[in-house]
């Protein structure tokens, strides 16, 4: 078979037939590999056209709207940095003053929901508007240029949290921004990561179903800020969950309902070694040793708390869940 | 430039007038590398293309798959040693695809529902070719003839085709009704079979390259090596090839209380169970090789099949493996046992192999009957000058003969595994090479590219499944001509379908369509050019790699842009 | 119909009787009235809206933008800290060139803290791009109000409607709240051309290189200019249909001959115009009364001031190390006159002190006998200051 040839169908023709919603076209300016882009592009397949966006300044907004460019096959707003919480708030509530069906979702980077984001977001929850939030994580503010979030994992380095002498990477845990949307006993929240498409699309889906505030927090490899290749991600997102280290819940009005469980939990140094802003754990540094059973331990707290020991025959295991099959069906 | 619009809002989609596929270093291709199967496959089937249309729910696509190579998979399906088993990257995975169990259910459906070979009827004035020998080497070459046009006339000296399968394979392995229907069908698709015509004694081979415009020569080996033990041979010798013969023929076999037979090949295999079926209570088998997977080098293991090998077993048959024959014990001119040694094929300093017997190692078996089964020669009857006194023919890779133009062999004529399958696959080739032979073009080969290594495939998107095998008749119950192995049932070879990993293949599973950050991977019912049903959108694909990676096939390679 | 009500309640009702669809609700003294009378209207089947109880101010300002957006007229009010907090999101609005309304009860700045009246939270976002209406009485409160949106939805520029704090929102006023037709005859349904809808679906808040943004500034300012225009012809409609006008961009009182005039924004010119009418034998005096400080009435202002030799600035808020702000920009429109007045730049009454009448008096004395000087506050008493502070 010739690998190389011009194919015989009309590729502008082939994009507009593609059997699937495009909420974010082609010619945006992400990074190569970029996992946000993609869980951006998986949740806007997964929710359809009737919805209406708003968007936290970051590293999605940037790169899909240069004027006069838009990637945006949706009505979508990008206000301030803080403040996506209250704009989608206000979209709701006039869509419910007007009676109309469309549901608001409201994007936002860790910086913009875990930092800045939070009031708005915290206010948004607390009076039940009908929205579904998406957090990206990507674990730092990635678009200024990779400064630590207070979702930045404990001990990863940022450039303002570097390593040297004094410092071994960023000294705080990563914030369990999950626990405290839980607290809001919203009716749905989870987490979810781009190593799992399927899982990704069930839970938009899951939450667009559900009147009332939901919350999705999605692990998204930066290849740039973590430093891996941008064709790793998929891998680096999926021994971040195999490890423990992101864990896959999901939690209704506080109570954790399900999680995916690991098969075969893998131990978090497969996950570390693979990315820059943990090469300084592996140096001849006793520091560094020490950094590595914390993080190990932090995964075992994870496995232990949200009991994510799984058995050898759960197809929607870490194992199991997107596994494919021959003309794109999917085990889940 | 653009008019700016009140509030600078951007329309939808304008996003596409920008391509981000300058950016890249690298892009993907679709880079198709056979699967393991298909190179280790002795006949050249692609293994994983039939899977795969079996998979998809396309049974005849998938038998018509298999026949675009190998015309006999009613009968491969039975006899082959899989070797495409024993390359399956699956193995490394699980457990490798039962592809030989695939193959024997594909070819069983064709003959009940009488799926059509893809053959046309030669034009009339097409030119002929003639084949010599209707083994399984003589029919795949007349089919892959008659297939690219010729006329063929296919010369047997017996009144049936068939050659060693239907003569030397017994039926307990190979049942009689479904050789008779395989080998009708195949000749059914316009070959001119001419029976009892025996080289040199009917037609010579002058007349053949006279009247025809080349000559494929698949006469197999039938005569039996030169065997003694220090120049003596028991009185009452029966090789073991011809003992089993008549038993297939005739259906007479020798009496006897305990047997040796001599020999590591599946004649032996396949004499000392049809003795034990014969009611003998005790079968030898003495060889100097060792029994497969003892740990020992391939080069050294017995050359029957392994499965054969531990049904033999099964049935009782006595294996005395690194083992030689010193002397026969005679009284009078009967044999009455064998003095055995332990014995090894070492090397010599010079290079070559001897076979050493280890002194102090000696035992005697009480036998009454020894039985060789040492291997074949070509009986050279009409084909003397050709093969000037040598007990095989030295071909080239394409099967033609050095110095004699348009004369081709194949199979256990030549040097080889002395399978079914590699006889099928030197009719193919010979039938390529004798096409452009005769279009006056220069021979080729077809290079196959270097199989996806195991590393190449994504696992993390194949869950473990069991391989299912069918059953296989218990040892009890094996007592006559009974076919042992079973076939699997249609949902049985869709499952095992289903759990070929496509190596290098597209398995259509949307991962990469699913994986593109940029959506620059398109979906596509019609075939695109290389044959996939997705297409990569160069305007817009940066060549990050990532479907490269995620490829659970290994179809995806990036190659440096420019 | 008349009717004696504080102004929160008044302001309130205005909003009402505008029909918005969403109103985000966050308190801070002085404007907790309005949207806690708002809340009553709502519990009391009044007002059918969204009422959303916001958890900040800027939240409270995105709330609005985001239902703006989302097609529907809304409503929000602030004072001081809180038209701080939500600095950025003004920024945003105008910007974006969404038309919002919202009212600003003028309090002054922290630090220090104060509760009380003075117009430093307005003028510190003079230039987030909103047109800024200042009301001289309650019953102005309610019309500018009602006026403000139509305005607003047809430049689509976001309107501020600066209302005194505590000085007119707790004050009770016998107030004229027109009846509902007339509020309809006056305000059609909200619409916005920009309106976030699926079916056409457009991406706002882009990010703009060096190559185009020049322009949409140029843009945004050009239309702040343009607006003048409707901000006096909506005042001219309301007048016809309601028989009040709210003096348009810029009123003037008194002699046209007077050579003298006193400026001000808000409601102490209520205080002056009451110490003019006890102080006949001081002469001649105009009271020039701005309502629009955005876009800033130049035309009107020197029309105002031609003939003129003394013009008194009297504003409620200054720039700290520059002087006042009103002021500095009135000079620098009268350069456009041949002859201009001398202007006398003072403030007044920050952080609520008591404007009283007499301060008319002293005014047209320090006028009268002296120079103008510097930027100075009128009634600071720097006794009270220690030597090295004065």
């Amino acid at each position: 078979m010739n690998a190389n040839d011009q194919p015989t169908i009309p590729i502008t023709d082939l994009r507009h037939r593609q059997p699937r919603f495009q909420g974010i076209e082609s010619g945006h300016r992400a990074c190569l590999g970029c996992g946000e882009a993609l869980a951006a592009r998986l949740v806007t397949e997964a929710a359809g056209p009737d919805v209406m966006i708003a968007n936290a300044t970051g590293c999605l907004e940037i790169f899909t709207t240069p004027w006069p460019e838009s990637a945006w096959r949706l009505p979508w707003m990008h206000s301030l940095f803080e403040n996506t919480g209250a704009i989608a708030a206000g979209m709701e509530a006039a869509l419910k003053a007007q009676g109309k069906s469309t549901k608001v979702l409201a994007f936002g980077g860790d910086g913009g929901t875990f930092d800045i984001g939070f009031q708005s977001l915290s206010g948004m929850l607390e009076r039940g508007h009908n929205v579904l939030y998406v957090c990206y994580d990507n674990e730092a503010y990635m678009n200024t240029g990779i400064q630590r979030s207070s979702s930045t994992p404990h001990a990863a380095i940022t450039t303002t949290s570097p390593a040297g002498r004094e410092r071994m990477g960023k000294r705080h845990l990563k914030k369990d921004i999950l626990t405290i949307i839980a607290s809001h006993h919203i009716p749905y929240a989870a987490s979810a990561s781009v190593a799992y498409p399927c899982d990704i699309r069930q839970k938009v889906r899951r939450a667009m179903e559900i009147e009332g505030p939901t919350f999705l927090l999605i692990h998204s490899p930066c290849p740039l800020g973590w430093g891996h290749d941008g064709a790793l991600s998929i891998e680096v997102a999926r021994l971040a969950v195999k490890t423990g280290l992101f864990p896959l819940i999901e939690l209704e009005r506080g109570e954790l309902i399900g999680a995916m469980p690991l098969r075969d939990p893998r131990p978090v140094t497969e996950y570390l070694r693979l990315q820059q802003r943990f090469a300084h754990l592996f140096k001849d540094d006793p520091r560094a040793r020490q950094e590595l059973e914390h993080l190990q331990a932090l995964a075992e707290r994870n496995i232990e708390y949200y009991g994510l020991k799984g058995t050898q025959d759960d197809p929607r295991d870490s194992e199991g869940a997107d596994t494919v099959r021959r003309g794109g069906q999917r085990w889940a | 430039m653009t008019e700016l619009t009140r509030g600078a809002y951007a329309l939808p989609g304008t996003s596409l007038t920008f391509k981000t596929g300058t950016w890249r270093v690298q892009k993907p291709v679709h880079h198709y590398r056979p699967a393991p199967c298909r190179n280790a496959c002795p006949a050249g089937e692609d293994a994983q293309a039939y899977l795969g249309l079996l998979a998809q729910g396309k049974p005849q696509k998938a038998w018509e798959a298999i026949v675009e190579a190998n015309p006999l998979p009613a009968i491969t399906g039975r006899v082959c040693h899989h070797p495409c088993e024993s390359a399956c990257n699956r193995g490394q995975y699980d457990e490798a695809i039962g592809i030989h169990g695939v193959e024997r259910f594909l070819g069983d459906e064709a003959i009940r529902l009488g799926w059509a070979y893809p053959v046309t009827p030669p034009a009339a004035e097409a030119r002929q070719v003639a084949v010599v020998g209707a083994g399984p080497a003589g029919l795949s070459a007349a089919y892959h003839l008659l297939r690219r046009g010729y006329r063929v006339s296919l010369f047997d000296s017996l009144p049936v085709a068939g050659g060693t399968c239907r003569m030397a394979i017994p039926p307990y392995r190979l049942p009689r009704n479904v050789l008779e229907a395989e080998i009708e069908r195949l000749l059914a698709t316009g070959i001119d079979f001419r029976a009892q015509q025996q080289l040199g004694r009917d037609v010579s081979l002058q007349e053949l390259q006279q009247d025809f415009g080349a000559v494929f020569l698949g006469p197999g080996t039938q005569k039996n090596r030169e065997w003694s033990i220090d120049g003596a041979v028991p009185r009452d010798l029966h090789v073991g090839l011809d003992l089993l013969k008549e038993w297939m023929t005739v259906g007479s076999m020798i009496q006897a209380s305990s047997v040796a037979i001599i020999g590591g090949g599946n004649t032996a295999v396949d004499m000392a169970r049809v003795l034990k079926r014969c009611g003998v209570p005790t079968v030898h088998i003495i060889t100097h090789q060792s029994l497969p997977g003892d740990g020992e080098d391939a080069e050294d293991a017995m050359r029957a099949i392994p499965r054969e090998i531990s049904q033999a077993q099964e049935e009782g048959v006595i294996i005395h493996p690194h083992r030689g024959i010193l002397r026969l014990i005679l009284r009078g001119e009967r044999v009455v046992g064998v003095e055995m040694a332990h014995m090894k094929k070492l090397p010599r300093p010079d290079g070559s192999v001897q076979r050493v017997p280890f002194e102090g190692t000696e035992t005697v078996l009480h036998v009454d009957q020894v039985i060789p089964a040492i291997g074949q020669q070509v009986d050279d009857s009409g084909m003397a000058d050709l093969l000037q006194r040598q007990p095989l023919f030295s071909p080239d890779a394409s099967c033609a003969l050095p110095g004699h133009p348009g004369i081709y062999v194949g199979g256990d004529a030549r040097p080889g595994t002395g399978s079914v399958s590699a006889a099928v696959g030197d009719g193919r080739r010979a039938a390529a090479a004798i096409d452009r032979y005769l279009r006056g073009l220069e021979p080729a080969l077809d290079n196959l590219p270097e199989a996806v290594p195991f590393q190449q495939i994504n696992l993390n998107y194949f869950e473990h499944a069991p391989r299912i095998d069918a059953p296989i008749l218990p040892p009890a119950q094996r007592s006559g001509q009974e076919e042992i192995e079973t076939s699997l049932e249609a949902n049985q070879a869709g499952h095992e379908a289903g759990r070929c990993l496509s190596c290098g293949n597209c398995l259509a599973c949307d991962n990469c369509w699913t994986l593109c950050p940029d959506s620059a991977v398109l979906k596509t019912t019609e075939r695109a050019a290389d044959g996939s049903h997705y297409v990569f959108d160069y305007d817009y694909c940066k060549g990050c790699g990532l479907c490269a990676h995620e490829c659970p096939c290994g179809y995806i390679a990036m190659e440096d842009e420019g | 119909m008349r009717k004696a009500l504080e102004g929160s309640q008044a302001i309130a009702q205005a909003v009402a009787l505008c029909r918005p669809q969403v109103i985000a609700a966050y308190p801070i003294t002085p404007q907790t009235h309005i949207v806690e009378n708002i809340a009553k209207l709502v519990a009391d089947g009044k007002l059918h809206c969204e009422y959303v109880s916001v958890e900040s101010e800027f939240s409270a300002a995105s709330v609005v933008l985001g239902a703006a957006l989302a097609g529907s007229r809304t409503y929000t009010a602030s004072a001081s800290q809180g038209i701080l907090l939500m600095a950025e999101v003004l920024f945003n609005i105008a910007g974006s060139r969404v038309p919002i309304v919202m009212t600003c009860a003028n309090r002054a700045v922290s630090a220090p803290l104060s509760i009380w009246n003075d117009q430093q939270d307005s003028m510190a976002v003079r230039d987030a791009g909103w047109i800024q209406l200042y009301c001289a009485d309650n019953q102005e409160a309610v019309d500018t109000t009602i006026q403000a949106y139509r305005i607003a939805e047809r430049t689509e520029l976001p309107v501020m409607v600066c209302v005194d704090g505590f000085s007119l929102t707790h004050t009770l006023e016998p107030i004229d709240i027109p009846p509902q037709q007339q509020v309809d005859a006056f305000l059609p349904p909200y619409q916005f051309a920009r309106t976030l809808d699926p079916r056409k679906p457009i991406s706002m808040g882009t990010l703009v290189s060096p190559d185009h943004y020049p322009e949409a500034r140029h843009s945004h300012h050009q239309a702040l200019l343009n607006a003048a225009d409707e901000i006096v012809a909506a005042d001219a409609d309301w007048a016809a249909i309601s028989g009040r006008s709210s003096g348009g961009l810029l009123q003037v009182e008194g002699d046209p001959d007077a050579e003298i005039a006193i400026l001000t924004l808000g409601s102490v010119h209520g205080t002056l115009a009451d110490a003019r009418e006890l102080h006949p034998e001081l002469g001649p005096v105009k009271l020039i009364r701005l309502r629009s400080f955005r876009p800033f009435p130049t035309a009107a202002l020197l029309q105002a001031c031609a003939g003129l030799t003394d013009l008194v600035v009297l504003e409620r808020a200054l720039s700290p190390g520059g002087g006042g702000i009103v002021g500095v920009e009135v000079k620098a429109a009268l350069l456009g006159l041949p002859n201009p007045p001398r202007v006398h730049n003072f403030a007044v009454g920050l952080g609520g002190r008591d404007v009283p009448l007499d301060i008319y008096p002293r005014l047209l004395q320090t006028v009268r006998s002296q120079p103008p000087g510097p930027f100075a506050l009128f009634d600071v008493d720097l006794g009270r200051l220690p030597a090295e502070d004065r």
